[in-house]
């Protein structure tokens, strides 16, 4: 590094500009990790809190959490199975609703169990399933929008009436809509019950309540899933496979994850193109140390690590300047979310794309003859 | 003898197009002499330099500095053998851009795989000031005249001992009174480092400097009886 730190002291304008280009390349490779990360915690945060292995959909080639249907001796065909160590029905169910002041929301409406182990933690007020029958958990998200304990939330079109109970400690989405759970049975009478409920003095008829969208399951190591949903007719899903059934989740990723692609490919052609034009710039220079015994070797370590020094220092300053954002956005609504492994997987990638690019481009000393340093041509 | 070739010759391109830089040149050259070579552009000066700097191989003969065979040895052994035993002053005086003419010097331990340490210092700036340079030791090829960067040249060729020298036109992009002036101070230094010295050039104004002339024509070199 000899040279290398002498060259970056003299040409001062030209390797600031190349760093603030990798500066802003890191800035937003990172940046764009933190959306994937927000935007996939705004999609699916209800289903990555679940303490499940698997969930068992209908029986069916592209399975959503919004076309299915699940019946009793499912759920309890699975309940006695060998390996399933924890099993739950869970009702799924979108809905357009108001609040008492009119408010309208969306939501996406979760019938659990009582004393379920899939319940939220909830952080203010109670439970769901208490002394209160319609009373229900809202995810933090309708807090921020104004929702609180003990306001109504009307579900239009079934007219049912819930109270909020309580709060979960964090917001619990699914497909980007806030997660209302309520017991199981409130559930079932709103998907499957006439609008409004039973009639007074009157049950719901027990069909009603033979049927959920989806099972939560924890299975052990090694259950043949495969046969027992051949057995059950169910599609089970295990944790990746039911986060894509959510609406949009898959595009979403792919989007983000492609433009990330795109950067790094872009970091490595524009950082390649840089030192490409550094190395032809260079070539009576380089001439002139191989004439005077520089191997190749020497000036190919001098010139990686010059390209190293400015692609590690434009990245770590990238990577202070998406702290700055993060601290910036905490507390707005951009789904934002910086977690180290995938900020570690950032800052690699944009690495190797950097050093790839560079070295691509600095190979080409080794093709230098050192007889240009006479004033002849190679 | 520090520089002994032998009978060598040097082949551009084949067949009919064939070019002879070098045409059965011989040559012995001892420590502490200097040897000015003089021809017109195109006589074959370069080419002479190039083999006998270890910068490219000769199509035939053999050139040996000290008691190494260049002409034997592959390409990363004559990289080592101009690292170790050859010392250049080049034509304009090709100097880094970003170096002090201090580091110019400390550049050469530095792609021996050492660490230039306070000896090395030493010897540098001991070197630059008896080139007339230890008041710009810190200065920039850019900061400095045609004239101060030859003399960091020719410091930078003795830092690392070398067994044998090349100068390449050291006058050319000097004027008449500071090109002599370049030329005795190479003569001096290459008598006081006792260091054999082939220098080229086209200037007859510096040849009564040398301990000996030889003309360089066609590819062929013949010595003078007097410089």
């Amino acid at each position: 590094m000899f040279i290398a730190i002498r060259d970056l002291k003299f040409a001062k304008g030209r390797f600031f500009l190349m760093g603030f280009v990798v500066t802003l390349v890191a800035f937003l490779v990172i940046t764009l990790s933190g959306l994937s990360a927000g935007l996939v915690k705004a999609n699916i945060s209800g289903l990555m809190a679940l303490p499940v292995t698997h969930v068992a959909f209908e029986d069916t080639d592209h399975p959503g959490y919004r076309n299915t249907m699940i019946e009793r001796y499912m759920w309890e065909g699975w309940a006695a199975q060998e390996g399933v160590e924890a099993m739950e029905p869970l009702g799924h169910t979108v809905f357009n609703a108001r609040t008492d002041d009119g408010e309208p929301l969306e939501i996406a409406l979760w019938g659990l169990v009582d004393d379920s182990f899939i319940a939220p933690v909830v952080n203010r007020g109670v439970t769901y399933g208490g002394d209160i029958d319609n009373g229900v958990v809202i995810s933090r998200g309708l807090q921020d929008d104004g929702v609180d304990i003990g306001d109504l939330i009307f579900l239009d079109r079934v007219l049912t009436e819930l109270r909020v109970v309580g709060v979960t400690d964090e917001y619990r989405n699914i497909g980007h809509l806030p997660i209302i759970y309520a017991p199981l049975a409130k559930w079932q009478e709103a998907t499957y019950g006439p609008p409004g409920g039973p009639p007074p003095g009157e049950k719901l008829p027990d069909i009603v309540f033979d049927f959920v969208s989806v099972i939560a399951l924890r299975l052990a190591e090694g259950t043949d899933v495969e046969a027992l949903d051949d057995e059950l007719e169910t599609t089970t899903l295990d944790r990746r496979g039911f986060y894509a059934a959510s609406t949009g989740y898959e595009s979403e990723v792919q989007s983000v994850q492609m433009i990330q692609s795109l950067l790094f490919v872009i970091s490595a052609v524009v950082i390649g193109a840089f030192f490409s034009i550094w190395t032809i710039q260079r070539t009576k220079e380089i001439g002139l140390i191989k004439a005077l015994g520089a191997s190749n070797a020497y000036v190919l370590k001098d010139a990686l690590g010059q390209a190293l020094a400015l692609i590690a220092t434009g990245t770590l300053i990238g990577y202070l300047g998406t702290l700055w954002f993060n601290a910036l956005v905490k507390d707005t609504e951009l789904p934002f979310m910086l977690e180290g492994k995938t900020i570690m997987v950032s800052i690699v990638m944009l690495l190797i794309a950097g050093i790839v690019g560079a070295a691509l481009s600095i190979r080409r000393v080794s093709a230098i003859d050192p007889i240009i340093a006479l004033g002849r041509d190679q | 003898m520090s520089l002994t070739a032998e009978n060598v010759s040097l082949v551009f391109g084949d067949g009919g197009e064939q070019v002879r830089a070098l045409d059965g040149v011989s040559i012995d050259l001892a420590a502490g002499q200097l040897m000015a070579v003089l021809g017109p552009s195109g006589a074959g000066k370069s080419s002479l330099l190039a083999v006998c700097g270890a910068l490219q191989s000769p199509s035939a003969g053999t050139i040996r500095v000290g008691d190494i065979d260049i002409t034997a040895a592959n390409r990363g052994e004559l990289t080592r053998i101009r690292r170790e035993k050859i010392g250049f002053v080049f034509q304009q005086s090709n100097l880094m851009a970003s170096l002090s003419a201090l580091d110019q010097l400390l550049l050469l331990v530095h792609m021996r795989g050492r660490r230039p340490g306070k000896a090395d210092r030493d010897r540098a700036e001991k070197l630059l000031d008896e080139v007339g340079m230890s008041h710009r030791l810190r200065h920039r090829p850019g900061e400095l005249s045609g004239g101060e960067r030859q003399r960091v040249g020719i410091a930078r060729a003795f830092m690392m001992n070398p067994e044998l020298l090349l100068v390449d036109e050291p006058t050319s992009m000097l004027d008449q009174q500071r090109g002599r002036q370049i030329v005795e101070l190479l003569v001096r230094e290459c008598h006081e480092y006792n260091v054999a010295t082939m220098m080229v050039t086209h200037d007859q104004n510096v040849l009564d400097c040398a301990d000996r002339v030889v003309d360089i024509s066609d590819g062929r070199l013949s010595e003078r009886t007097t410089a």
